[in-house]
């Protein structure tokens, strides 16, 4: 008997579109036709697909089949014509724009064509909530190789070979860290998983945590047999329900078969994981901040002259790295640093999953490997510009980040040129702008995020933000001066230098890019009393 | 180990503050959020030198910096005297009445007329000492609550809070004097809480509460005696050793 599976896209995107019906009704006409008689078909809620934009999606295998935008009322049609006769519905298909026609599978639009998939490798083809779904895309294998050939140091080896970057923004080499903090001769150690994922517009390690949560606790377990570690902790930002729901449900899991817990896979190691909820602060996203919290305590960061992988939770030697690294981990481990090296640029290896979000035509989850140029994440896999207005900025980073104009398009994404570019890659927001955008009210908008999710410990952070918000609210309401722009600079080079922790260093990022790269709209507010893209209310002033 | 500092060559002990060693050396750098009884905080920013660490050039708040190698600090660069005279800018718009800030503004010649305006009732500058001495001295009464821009210093939901002995560590460690402590009739208020005073057994004047007596023979474990003012207390210790001298002569 022929055997099908359909894939209800249940990330968050699909879910607000109602897809959790759409599966509901699948399996309810399913069974109401007997389609099992014909062919065994399973349906499966999964993690997010990527293409938010077109959700629900409903994928059927081995067809290699992908209906977007799916309603409920389409599950009948669905169920009788593709699934029992094979039929294809033209009016579900996707439209792929540079091709100018509808395309059966996804596979073939440019959004995923130009992606490759580690970190996201499983998301959108399992079902997060069972684990032998992660098993049969061969989950755990990784953790078997390991705990039956190698020796903890050479799992720290192969780690440092790959060239992985720590994915949560700053980029540090991840085999580094893990073998500095091996160095240190003091028990215990802890493993962190930080997943307070606070920047707007971001959903990466949503995503993961959402759709595929095991491969974040096989990373973290591969780690901690590295360092000798027992005790893990994972924090995960409230609002994040479902997150909450797949990651705990996965932790339990994972423990019934013997891959956390004692005696991992009758290896004598033990490992532990324990999730840890953020109460929303941005700030508690910063490492020394989130581990204040996890222990109880005000999440206020602390000078990191003395380093976590030293002296973190509690005191002790702790590695702590963001969603998107640790599901990085296992395929490392499983494939080999040789495989993972290949891919990228000389100094940032690997992947890049993004959250692409702003005016482009294909919004959602996407996976690019390092060096792919910006033009071709914004015009390829975006699609460009909706409505086919003038591109105007991508902003990436989130609020430490900066933003880059068209003249800066042709970059290789990676951690060191967007630095150069005065952004940063941060977590992996991308927020494309078009020419209906205020850049002075973008910069305005993020330090007016920053005033508030400031943990407002030190002088330099709160009280200049606070004063360069002042400004720029001023500038955006045809109030500013030229002499404001000489002490805006001048704010933004004391808050970067002067702050205790990175929230405070970056945070100056946006005003200072806008301000290198799109001048002339400070100026023609300030001197025009103008807005050239006419979102900032000014009231004209007659002479 | 050595260390330079401005040119000064100073002996340091490894993982000590360089505030600490600047200090001993006499090589004076501005702090508002230090007190040598406390760890050190690094909120007020005003202590920034920036330290030359094998070739590399970086900007260190030295309260919280721990020497590990033979650096070179300079404490009065440009850099630094224009960050620092930006951060008092920035505090002198918080708190604009605030004699201490109006002190540390004028040395670093940031102008009276600023672009920015602040509450003139206003004299915290959330530094954090207060809580750190309140914590140190084991009552946790107050905290830092809030965040961002709308972050103060107060006891849970501003209520009295329970765990206030009224001794007054957090008033007494402010550089601004921003904790109003009242007194009279035998009565102390602060944090919204009113203490009775004990008096003195000798000379009757009220001067600590009960709450605070309480807690230091809790803590001592051992009944400290006669409730004695500072004066007082010093009279009976001369007076003591005064006793034991003449006999031993």
């Amino acid at each position: 008997m022929m055997s099908k599976t359909v894939y209800v896209c249940c990330g968050t995107g699909c879910l607000a579109n109602n897809s959790m019906e759409v599966y509901k009704e699948l399996k309810r006409l399913i069974e109401k036709y007997e389609v099992d008689a014909e062919v065994k078909t399973t349906v499966k809620a999964t993690g997010c697909n990527g293409l938010c934009e077109k959700g629900p999606l409903v994928k059927i295998q081995p067809d290699d089949i992908c209906y977007r935008k799916v309603k409920a009322k389409d599950a009948e049609e669905i169920v009788t014509k593709t699934l029992l006769n094979g039929e294809i519905i033209d009016r579900l298909l996707i439209f792929d724009i540079t091709k100018g026609k509808k395309v059966t599978s996804h596979r073939d639009t440019d959004f995923y064509k130009s992606q490759k998939k580690i970190a996201l490798r499983n998301i959108g083809e399992i079902d997060p909530a069972n684990i032998d779904d992660y098993i049969e895309r061969g989950g755990y294998e990784a953790l078997r190789k390991m705990l039956s050939q190698m020796a903890p140091e050479e799992v720290i080896s192969e780690i440092e070979k790959s060239g992985l970057r720590g994915r949560g923004g700053g980029g540090f080499p991840t085999g580094r860290k893990w073998r500095q903090c091996d160095s240190i001769d003091s028990y215990p150690k802890y493993i962190i998983c930080n997943g307070d994922e606070g920047d707007p517009g971001a959903f990466m390690d949503r995503s993961i945590m959402e759709g595929d949560p095991n491969t974040v606790i096989e990373g973290m377990t591969i780690c901690a047999y590295s360092i000798k570690s027992n005790n893990g902790f994972i924090y995960i930002r409230d609002e994040y329900s479902l997150a909450l729901k797949n990651m705990d449900a996965a932790i339990r899991q994972a423990k019934e078969r013997g891959f956390l817990g004692k005696n991992i896979m009758g290896s004598g190691f033990d490992f532990d994981i324990q999730i840890v909820r953020g109460g929303g602060a941005f700030v508690c996203g910063e490492s020394t901040a989130l581990m204040q919290s996890i222990e109880g305590n005000v999440g206020e960061p602390r000078a990191k002259y003395i380093h976590s992988v030293e002296k973190g939770l509690w005191g002790q030697p702790t590695v702590l790295n963001n969603v998107e690294t640790w599901a990085n981990v296992p395929e490392i481990i499983f494939k080999g640093s040789e495989w993972f090296n290949s891919i990228g640029t000389d100094t940032s290896k690997g992947t890049k999953v993004f959250s692409l979000v702003g005016k482009v035509k294909n919004t959602g989850l996407v996976e690019i490997p390092m060096g792919t140029t910006l033009r071709e994440l914004v015009f390829k896999i975006g699609g460009g510009i909706i409505g086919n207005k003038k591109f105007k900025a991508v902003q990436s980073g989130g609020p430490s980040g900066g933003c880059i104009p068209e003249s800066l398009l042709d970059l290789p994404v990676d951690f060191d040129t967007l630095k150069k570019a005065g952004s940063m890659m941060g977590s992996g927001g991308i927020i494309v702008m078009d020419e209906r955008t205020c850049m002075v009210d973008v910069a305005r908008y993020y330090l007016d995020f920053l005033s508030e999710e400031s943990c407002g410990k030190c002088v330099a952070c709160r009280e200049g933000i606070k004063r360069m918000l002042e400004i720029l609210t001023d500038i955006c309401s045809g109030k500013g001066t030229v002499e404001d722009l000489v002490l805006l600079e001048d704010l933004c080079h004391t808050v970067g230098e002067a702050s205790l922790c990175g929230l405070g260093k970056t945070a100056p990022n946006p005003v200072l890019t806008t301000l290198k790269y799109f001048r002339d709209e400070y100026l023609a507010h300030i001197n025009e009393k103008r807005c050239p893209a006419g979102v900032c209310p000014i009231k004209e002033v007659r002479a | 180990m050595k260390i330079t500092i401005d040119g000064i060559v100073c002996e340091a002990q490894k993982g000590e503050m360089l505030l600490q060693i600047a200090r001993r050396n006499n090589i004076f750098i501005p702090t508002l959020c230090h007190s040598d009884a406390l760890p050190g905080l690094g909120s007020c920013r005003l202590c920034m030198a920036e330290v030359m660490d094998r070739g590399r050039r970086s900007v260190v708040a030295s309260c919280i910096y721990p020497v590990k190698g033979e650096i070179e600090v300079f404490t009065h660069s440009d850099k630094i005297k224009s960050i620092r005279r930006n951060l008092l800018m920035l505090l002198y718009a918080r708190a604009p009445e605030d004699e201490t800030i109006n002190k540390l503004r004028k040395e670093y010649g940031v102008p009276d007329n600023i672009r920015f305006s602040g509450d003139i009732e206003e004299h915290c500058i959330l530094c954090g000492l207060c809580v750190k001495a309140c914590e140190e001295l084991g009552s946790s009464a107050i905290s830092t609550i809030n965040r961002g821009v709308t972050k103060k210093v107060a006891t849970p939901y501003d209520e009295p809070s329970s765990q206030c002995i009224g001794c007054g560590a957090c008033a007494y460690v402010c550089p601004t004097n921003a904790i109003k402590i009242e007194e009279n009739d035998g009565e102390r208020t602060i944090w919204n809480k009113t203490f009775q005073l004990v008096r003195c057994e000798r000379c009757g004047k009220p001067f600590a509460t009960r709450e605070q007596l309480e807690y230091s023979n809790k803590k001592l474990g051992t009944d400290c005696g006669e409730a004695l003012c500072e004066v007082c207390k010093k009279a009976v210790v001369g007076e003591k050793l005064k006793d034991i001298y003449e006999r031993t002569t």
